[in-house]
């Protein structure tokens, strides 16, 4: 009972399809390596490989939010004896529009940039697709423990050993309480980050190992969605639409998806990159007007939401991907950044880096060296990749977007004849991180997002929810004991905060975690924290404009219960 | 030979799933299945006695399919050290009294200490599906242990426990000796986070498996043949609120007023409901439905010259339980219907003097057994005292109260008389079942009805091996005037008492409420929103809430999630999906916006008041009565009203006879 340490000889942090790739592939090439040894055709010992993989959700798939439409190709070099078929998809992509939306009209754009070309793709729920792979990892000996959260990282001598657990039975202080249960080491030859966007363990370590040194900052989009039942002829199965335009503005960068599941459910979001100025901005409350626009409004109607949820998107592309390795550690997936923003996906991009690095994983364990050196080999393979190449053709779209649409427009127009070069001389647009583009609120002038919607902001309930309700159907519990995990070191700052940007945090997070409320006898205004309502998006530890938020795991099994999202 | 700590553990579909169903209430029917809740409470209470005593073996032991090893490995991974499930398809169809049975042959068969040594067995109160509280008491009895029920705290003391149960408007302390059985309610410590170590220990152990054949047990003993009840049906509770019934009179004293005689009203129609409903008869439809399987088979009569009805009168404090008088109504009206007798036990220190009370209330005789060393209800004594007088008297069917004695005492007896006992029920009639194995109709059965799987099911119940045996929920009948010209027998027992049946010793009772435990049996509750704790700090609210409780009336009050996040309350007075589910008989809501988490909570409640200020609040939805309006102009008037006698349409300690002689 004392000794609270296991081991491992690979550790993977995270149950997405990043994480389960590496768990297959990795398990897959110890077998036949061990088959071929035992065989004859290869010299050497058979391999151990333990492989342990950690899930904060209380099973897999709980904290998955996607689009989803899923590109199969690196899915099927990854399980080459399932047939495509048998991937567990809802539907091909059958029809595919992009519209630009005005306050009440929609217009069908004529072309489709090659990036959201989707033929040859899925529809997918991606929670039932980790599921799937989760049951395959089982199956091949993976050990996948759901509801533990990684808590922190083991540094030995500077370098990643593996994970220390969450506690859990502690009070609001973090006092242990008479139900306290203490954290469980592990300890891992090789360990990989595959938290998912924003990861908290993976900003620790490029922070504490320089990871991203001459990278772009990481900026993020924030998508909130909603899963609807409509009914049926509502919209077509297999249907792919894409808006740009209303309710967002030029200067803004974003656009919404609309897909068609099954024969009666609607996948639908809107994603809105967060280098945007306006301090009274709110996702989701632009969510929610989008979704009065006729065009959405009609498909939405006399159906009714059963799900809502939120995520962060890593956008930067491939100037924001840090050094993907370093002693014992690797990063894959939205952890790395490797999503491709003209395409919005990411899954195929996650599965190939899972593999890469499972390759490099499985050689240092063959050689038995995980160094620094060693596992630079995951950087090497990662160079001389498809996912490598798809992203280098568009490693400056999301820059160009920084001023606004039609400058942004411009670049990728001479990106895509540039191979992705476009206007630069230095070839690498930059960007700034996102918690530092708001405008001072006085300096709005009355201008503002909430201003500009004041009469548009009331929630019928039916079509438009407040976020409480919307939470709710996030399916998100936490428990109420225990500290939270949203920290905010200052609240010094958050008056300053309060001042200059009327605190842009009770509207950037899509969940309602801050609550500005004023004191009944002081009158002050101030900061209230509601940890339990969080759907895990991390919003807050990223469009801060002090920094002053820090996202951390709650109990492990806490957070939303996505399901099908 | 060290210490062996068990814990009795249930997988259970999840009650709280969150999925809305078309309705707009919870659909249960995709639940996923957990660790039954107050069960994770009973494993919480094994781990607590593993600190003390560091080399106890911790094992979890359960009966169903084999699905429940996925609950059995949690425990595991919680820090239990062994697994053990006895899992046969015979079983299928046990009730309370046959799990009791195979679990105690499981107990003594396999897993207690055969050379004496000591044990502690854990419970939880009782299953989300089930919901009866019978099976801890049930294997207690089958053990020869003694036993504490809706235990919140327990003190390991070598050779003895000291818990604090919870009892009718109160706790009561015990020292129980080792070896025990202890059922843990929800208020006690919840249960630990699976430790990632344990979790992976889960993955490697063995769960130890048995069948009957391995415990001693035939095929005869449990499953449809070994059970004396069976679910003769159930049917879905049908709930919808009818819309919103908004208060507005000019000035706030006339909307109270509108309210005070809007909820008298409708205490009156339910009461008239409640009489005008046959206790004892069977609907038109059920009576023609029967009449096409009398043909089928004939009717048999199972009572094997059983007849009569007995009640158990509860008293503390030299008065007699208003429950207890409660149930004189529904017995007189099965004793009518089967031409018999009511014939009530009174067990005490000289409590000659309540006969006459209880003859008033219905009973034609009562049986008066008095002994100093019976002066207080302890389940051992109790049980053995009216075991004898089952025994001598043989009656058909017996009846208790569902107060926190009546809830251990009646399964306790049932599997000591050979007899199938009804939990908590709410209506009760004779009918009849066909047996189409025996190709006979039972005939006449006691059909036993109680609310199940959280209120959402109303279930009927049937047994034929007597006495038939219920429980019946406290403040669903209403006693009946008493007639004091009403003559009636009065004959005094002698029971045997034996020196085993007073190893638990009562230390302490308090019949006092205590903070937030009240919310779970409150009458009332009213429960405030954030601006209650910014503008007055809950005193509005709380002087209500102590209006009230001097009238008698079991009233309660919570606060939102916002009230709570802001921290004007505890934690332990939440209501709502992240705090506790209350289903008070009046809930009154003020200045609470109505959050769907917080509506979950509540929604079960009889009528709902709401008090806010904004007419758009979401709380208006979902609420009977609406009062649009400051709080701080309304509940003054509320109070003022109460101390003048308005109870919100609840009966008063007066009313609910519960008379001091």
């Amino acid at each position: 009972m004392n000794n609270r340490v296991v081991e491992t000889d690979i550790l993977i942090i995270g149950g997405g399809p990043a994480g389960l790739a590496v768990a297959i592939h990795f398990a897959d090439l110890i077998k036949q390596h061990n088959q071929a040894v035992e065989a004859g055709t290869e010299s050497g010992a058979k391999l151990p490989a333990k492989i342990v993989l950690l899930e904060k959700g209380n099973a897999i798939g709980n904290h998955i939010l996607s689009g989803a439409v899923v590109n199969p190709s690196s899915l099927r070099e990854l399980l080459p004896d399932i047939l495509e078929k048998d991937f567990p998809f809802e539907t091909p992509v059958l029809k595919n529009d992009i519209n630009f939306f005005t306050k009440n009209k929609a217009f069908a754009l004529p072309f489709h940039p090659p990036q959201m070309c989707n033929k040859g793709n899925y529809i997918a729920i991606l929670a039932k697709v980790v599921r799937w792979l989760a049951e395959i990892a089982t199956k091949k000996g993976v050990q996948i423990f759901t509801g533990f959260s990684a808590h922190e990282l083991l540094f030995e001598k500077g370098q990643v050993v593996g994970v220390r657990t969450g506690v859990s039975g502690v009070d609001k202080h973090g006092k242990p309480m008479a139900n306290y249960q203490p954290p469980t080491e592990v300890r891992a030859r090789i360990t990989i980050l595959a938290e998912g966007t924003r990861g908290h363990l993976t900003k620790t370590l490029i922070s504490k190992l320089d990871l991203a040194q001459d990278r772009n900052p990481q900026v993020y989009s924030l998508g909130v969605k909603e899963v609807w039942e409509v009914p049926e002829g509502a919209f077509e199965v297999g249907r792919v639409v894409h808006t740009l335009g209303f309710p967002l503005k030029f200067d803004q960068f974003g656009g919404s998806f609309i897909y068609g599941l099954s024969k009666n459910l609607v996948s639908i979001g809107l994603v809105v990159g967060l280098d945007y100025k306006d301090p009274t901005f709110d996702v989701h409350h632009a969510f929610q007007i989008f979704k009065k626009h006729p065009f959405v409004a009609n498909i939405l109607k006399n159906g009714k939401i059963l799900r809502y949820g939120a995520k962060t998107l890593p956008e930067g592309g491939l100037f924001s991907v840090p050094q993907l390795y370093h002693e014992n550690v690797m990063i894959v997936g939205d952890s790395a950044s490797l999503l491709s923003m003209p395409s919005l996906k990411g899954v195929h991009l996650a599965v190939q880096s899972g593999m890469l690095a499972a390759k490099a994983a499985f050689t240092a364990i063959k050689k038995n060296d995980t160094s620094y050196n060693q596992l630079a080999l995951y950087q090497k393979l990662f160079v001389k990749s498809a996912a490598y190449k798809e992203l280098y053709g568009v490693r400056n779209f999301r820059q160009g977007f920084k001023k606004n649409f039609f400058i942004g427009m411009l670049h990728y127009a001479t990106q895509l004849v540039t191979g992705g070069r476009g206007l630069t001389l230095s070839g690498k647009l930059t960007m700034e991180e996102d918690g530092k583009h708001y405008d001072p609120i006085a300096k709005r002038n009355g201008k503002t997002f909430l201003e500009e919607y004041k009469k548009e902001l009331v929630f019928d309930k039916a079509l438009t929810f407040d976020k409480e309700t919307d939470i709710f159907y996030s399916g998100t519990q936490h428990d109420e004991e225990q500290p939270s995990h949203i920290v905010v070191p200052s609240l010094d700052l958050c008056h300053v905060c309060i001042e200059k940007y009327d605190a842009p945090c009770q509207r950037f997070c899509p969940a309602q975690v801050f609550e500005i409320a004023a004191d009944a006898k002081t009158g002050k205004r101030g900061l209230t924290l509601h940890p339990s309502n969080c759907v895990h998006c991390k919003t807050c530890d990223i469009k801060d404009p002090f920094e002053n938020v820090t996202w951390l795991t709650p109990y492990g099994g806490d957070g939303p219960e996505y399901e099908n999202m | 030979m060290g210490l062996k700590i068990i814990s009795l553990m249930k997988q259970v579909p999840v009650a709280t799933e969150m999925r809305m169903g078309a309705d707009g209430l919870m659909d249960r029917t995709k639940a996923k299945s957990i660790i039954n809740v107050d069960c994770s409470f009973g494993l919480e209470q094994g781990l607590q006695i593993k600190r003390h005593v560091p080399d106890a073996e911790l094992i979890v032991v359960s009966m169903g399919p084999p699905s429940f090893d996925q609950s059995l490995r949690k425990t595991i991974s919680m820090g239990y050290d062994r697994a053990v499930l006895l899992s046969d398809r015979r079983l299928g169809g046990s009730d309370t009294f046959a799990t009791g049975l195979a679990l105690a042959s499981l107990l003594k068969n396999v897993i207690l200490p055969k050379d004496g040594g000591p044990y502690i067995i854990f419970a939880g109160r009782q299953t989300t599906d089930g919901d009866t509280a019978h099976v801890p008491s049930q294997v207690a009895e089958n053990l020869g242990v003694p036993q504490a029920t809706f235990v919140e705290a327990v003190e390991y003391h070598g050779t003895y426990l000291k818990v604090r149960r919870v009892i009718e408007g109160g706790q009561q302390t015990l020292k129980v000796p080792i070896p025990c059985i202890i059922s843990v309610a929800p208020s006690s410590i919840p249960a630990r986070r699976p430790s990632l170590v344990d979790a992976i220990r889960s993955r490697q152990i063995q769960i130890e498996t048995f069948t009957l054949d391995q415990i001693g047990v035939t095929a005869e003993q449990v499953g449809l043949a070994g059970s004396p009840t069976i679910v003769a049906k159930a049917v879905t509770i049908e709930r919808s609120r009818p819309p919103v019934t908004m208060l507005n009179g000019s000035k706030m004293e006339e909307t109270a007023s509108q309210l005070i005689n809007l909820l008298e009203n409708s205490s009156k129609q339910q009461v008239q409901a409640k009489n005008d409903e046959p206790a004892a008869g069977k609907p038109a439809a059920a009576e023609a439905d029967q009449a096409v399987k009398q043909d089928k088979y004939p009717r048999v009569d199972f009572r094997n010259g059983s007849s009569g009805i007995l009640t158990w009168i509860e008293v503390y404090g030299n008065v007699a339980a208003s429950s207890s008088l409660e149930i004189l109504n529904p017995a007189r009206k099965l004793a009518k219907e089967l031409g018999t007798t009511v014939t009530s036990v009174v067990i005490g220190d000289n409590v000659d003097h309540l006969a006459k009370l209880v003859i008033a209330h219905g009973a034609d005789e009562v049986v008066v057994v008095n002994s100093p060393r019976l002066k207080e209800y302890s389940i051992l004594p109790f049980a053995s005292v009216i075991a004898q007088v089952v025994k001598e008297r043989r009656p058909e069917i017996a009846l208790f109260a569902a107060t926190t004695s009546g809830r251990e005492l009646a399964p306790r007896l049932a599997s000591r008389l050979r007899a199938g006992v009804t939990a908590d029920c709410t209506i009760l009639k004779i009918g009849e079942f066909v047996n189409k194995r025996l190709k006979s109709t039972f005939y006449p059965c006691l059909e036993a009805i109680r609310p199940t799987y959280g209120e959402s099911k109303l279930a009927t119940i049937i047994g034929f091996w007597c006495p038939q045996m219920a429980t019946a929920r406290p403040g669903t009948f209403k006693a009946l005037t008493p007639d004091y010209n009403r003559q009636g027998k009065v004959s005094e027992f002698k029971p045997e008492l034996s020196e085993p049946d007073f190893l638990v010793e009562i230390l302490d009772t308090q019949r006092k409420e205590s903070g937030g435990q009240g919310l779970l049996s409150a009458e009332f509750i009213v429960a405030g929103g954030r601006p209650c704790g910014a503008i007055d700090d809950f005193k509005l609210i709380k002087e209500l809430v102590q209006a009230l409780q001097a009238k008698g009336i079991k009233a309660d009050w919570g606060a939102s999630r916002q009230a709570v996040d802001h921290g004007y309350v505890p934690y332990v007075r939440q209501i709502g999906q992240s705090g506790k589910t209350v289903r008070p008989k009046v809930y009154l809501a003020v200045a609470i916006s109505g959050a769907i988490q917080h509506v979950c909570g509540i929604k079960e409640s009889g009528k709902i008041i709401a008090i806010n200020s904004d007419p758009k609040a979401a709380i208006f939805n979902c609420t009977d009565y609406g009062i649009i309006a400051d709080y701080m102009e309304v509940l003054p008037i509320l109070i003022e009203k109460v101390k003048a006698g308005f109870t919100f349409g609840l009966k008063t300690a007066d009313e609910k006879n519960l008379v001091k002689v």
